[in-house]
């Protein structure tokens, strides 16, 4: 065992310090283009921001120009929708169909975004609802959780009352984790009116952010870590907070128990309550996306790091690469973690919300009010995570 | 900064997707994993309780069976004594029986032993008397062979007589 691991260690460092000698090698070569072109100082926020976007193609492994072509839709001028392969305007290049032409922005407002170039040249924004990396993720991730549902309730048909083992078996225990130890203990009676939507939200955040630490094809993309799929998430939590909410619920933001005068005739609480009512979705929003955003950006970092030192000569870019990918390694790691924290952390603030949406009538109302307030209490320490 | 400006495609296909994927495993999957699992809780739960009480169960007849098995010693023990006991009585009684018949006997030994004493003593005593008579006969013969001594005697008696 150990003397495996030691194995691992040395292939490991192995790799690590062979770059370090390729590049003094180049050095001495001299003057080769590669060695040129690595010269050039190269723009960190370009690659930052490209990374952490979205994009018209998917990046392949141990390539900066080839991408794989995704299907651009978009709607010209001509009221008509258009749709051909990314590959044919990866390169900022016009083109042009049924006499609309169209282009990857350059710079600009639209940088990196599909414009319509009309004859004088200038660039208009189109309507876009192209399959990008991102929606292509999306379908993937949907693929991935429809399988495993399958999977399992085929599995139960199948094996009656045995116990599914090995990857089966931590999806179900991961499923019976959240049910149990978020949504039933929550929502008690009502769990099972809401755990198909809240399940199916753990899911699809917990795989997006586990398919976007993989780095080369069916992952990487910055899905969760995108403010639009995190918007559309809250908005879906907070439709099932309010469409279902109670007329206590109700009461409770229109007419509160509160002395009269902060409610009529200036509705001051009624405003703070309806506030209330979108902050909830906002904060989800915002968290979700700056947490995973947050956790790509640190490793893209660790990893550039590396370029930026690599005009200090071959030891510093040596000691950089081992460090780097030791952090990186290390924040993949922790990455993981977070992966799982956000998933659950959105599960469990989404419950609580539609939990506190579904507080009723006067007989139960002390118990509930003591559950709500831990549970505020709770939503409000996790806010802070 | 576009990072924080939501692009509307995406906005529209993320709703599109994430609204079938729900719509999808709402209506086929998690209502089925659900039961799957209460069902198989349930299932577990009865199970335990089964072998809860199978082992009650299990432990109940062993302790009856100990029960039984005291209480057969116990009776064991109780005819062991009782047979015990049956014997000395018995041996008791047969020496109480032998004993008073053996003195039943000896009694009766002691009594014809008397009786034949007494009878061989009545004899003596018929014999000796019988002698005596027959030796004072001899000697009254002899002492009244003459007149005299008759006219003596009768005088004698005579004179007792008054």
């Amino acid at each position: 065992m150990h003397q495996r691991l030691f194995r691992y260690m040395v292939v490991i460092m192995a790799c690590m310090i062979l770059p370090v000698f390729a590049l003094r090698g180049e050095d001495l070569a001299g003057n080769s283009a590669a060695a040129h072109e690595e010269d050039k100082p190269i723009d960190v926020k370009e690659i930052i921001f490209e990374h952490l976007g979205d994009g018209y193609g998917w990046e392949v492994p141990f390539n900066h120009h080839k991408r794989i072509p995704l299907p651009v839709v978009v709607k010209g001028s001509d009221g008509k929708w258009h749709v051909f392969s990314s590959g044919k305007i990866t390169d900022h290049q016009d083109y042009t169909e049924d006499g609309v032409t169209f282009r990857l922005a350059k710079e600009g407002e639209h940088k990196n975004k599909i414009v319509e170039v009309d004859a004088l040249g200038n660039e208009t924004r189109v309507t876009d609802m192209s399959v990008t990396k991102n929606v292509c993720a999306i379908f993937l991730t949907m693929v991935v959780i429809m399988g495993l549902c399958f999977w399992l309730k085929s599995w139960y048909k199948r094996n009656g009352y045995k116990v599914p083992r090995r990857g089966l078996g931590a999806f179900e225990a991961l499923i019976e984790f959240v049910y149990n130890g978020v949504i039933k203990s929550t929502l008690k009676d009502k769990a099972e009116k809401f755990a198909p939507y809240l399940l199916t939200v753990f899911m699809f955040i917990f795989v997006l952010n586990i398919m976007g630490l993989m780095v080369v094809f069916p992952g990487g993309a910055n899905v969760t870590g995108n403010i639009a799929v995190t918007l559309v998430l809250a908005i879906f939590t907070f439709c099932f907070t309010n469409f279902f909410g109670t007329k206590h619920y109700w009461k409770e933001i229109f007419w509160p128990d509160v002395p009269l005068w902060l409610k009529f005739p200036i509705p001051i609480m009624q405003l703070i309550e309806i506030f209330g009512m979108f902050t909830k979705p906002a904060a989800l929003t915002v968290r979700l996306f700056a947490n995973m955003m947050g956790g790509h950006m640190i490793v893209i970092v660790l990893t550039l790091l590396i370029f930026i030192f690599a005009s200090f000569g071959p030891i510093v870019i040596g000691a950089t690469s081992v460090v780097s990918v030791v952090f990186s390694v290390f924040m993949l790691l922790v990455d993981v973690l977070v992966s799982f924290i956000q998933a659950y952390v959105f599960t469990m603030l989404s419950t609580i919300f539609i939990a506190l949406a579904q507080e009723s009538g006067h007989e139960e109302k002390h118990e509930k009010k003591e559950d709500a307030g831990g549970g505020a209490k709770e939503a409000a320490a996790v806010t802070t995570l | 900064m576009e990072l924080f400006t939501p692009d509307s495609g995406l906005v529209i296909w993320m709703f599109i997707s994430f609204a079938i994927l729900f719509i999808i495993l709402a209506v086929f999957a998690w209502p089925a994993i659900m039961k799957g699992i209460a069902e198989r809780a349930n299932f577990i739960d009865k199970g335990v309780e089964y072998a809860q009480e199978a082992k009650s169960q299990l432990d109940g007849a062993r302790e009856e069976a100990r029960g039984i098995i005291d209480e057969a010693r116990r009776q064991q023990a109780d005819i062991l004594r009782d047979a015990d006991k049956m014997k000395t009585r018995i041996v008791e009684e047969a020496r109480v029986a032998a004993q008073t018949e053996a003195s039943k006997v000896m009694d009766q030994a002691k009594e014809s032993i008397s009786q034949a004493q007494k009878e061989a003593e009545k004899n003596l005593r018929n014999e000796v008397s019988a002698f005596a008579l027959e030796i004072a006969q001899k000697v009254v013969r002899n002492q009244l062979k003459d007149e005299k001594s008759q006219k003596e005697l009768v005088e004698t008696l005579m004179g007792d007589m008054k």
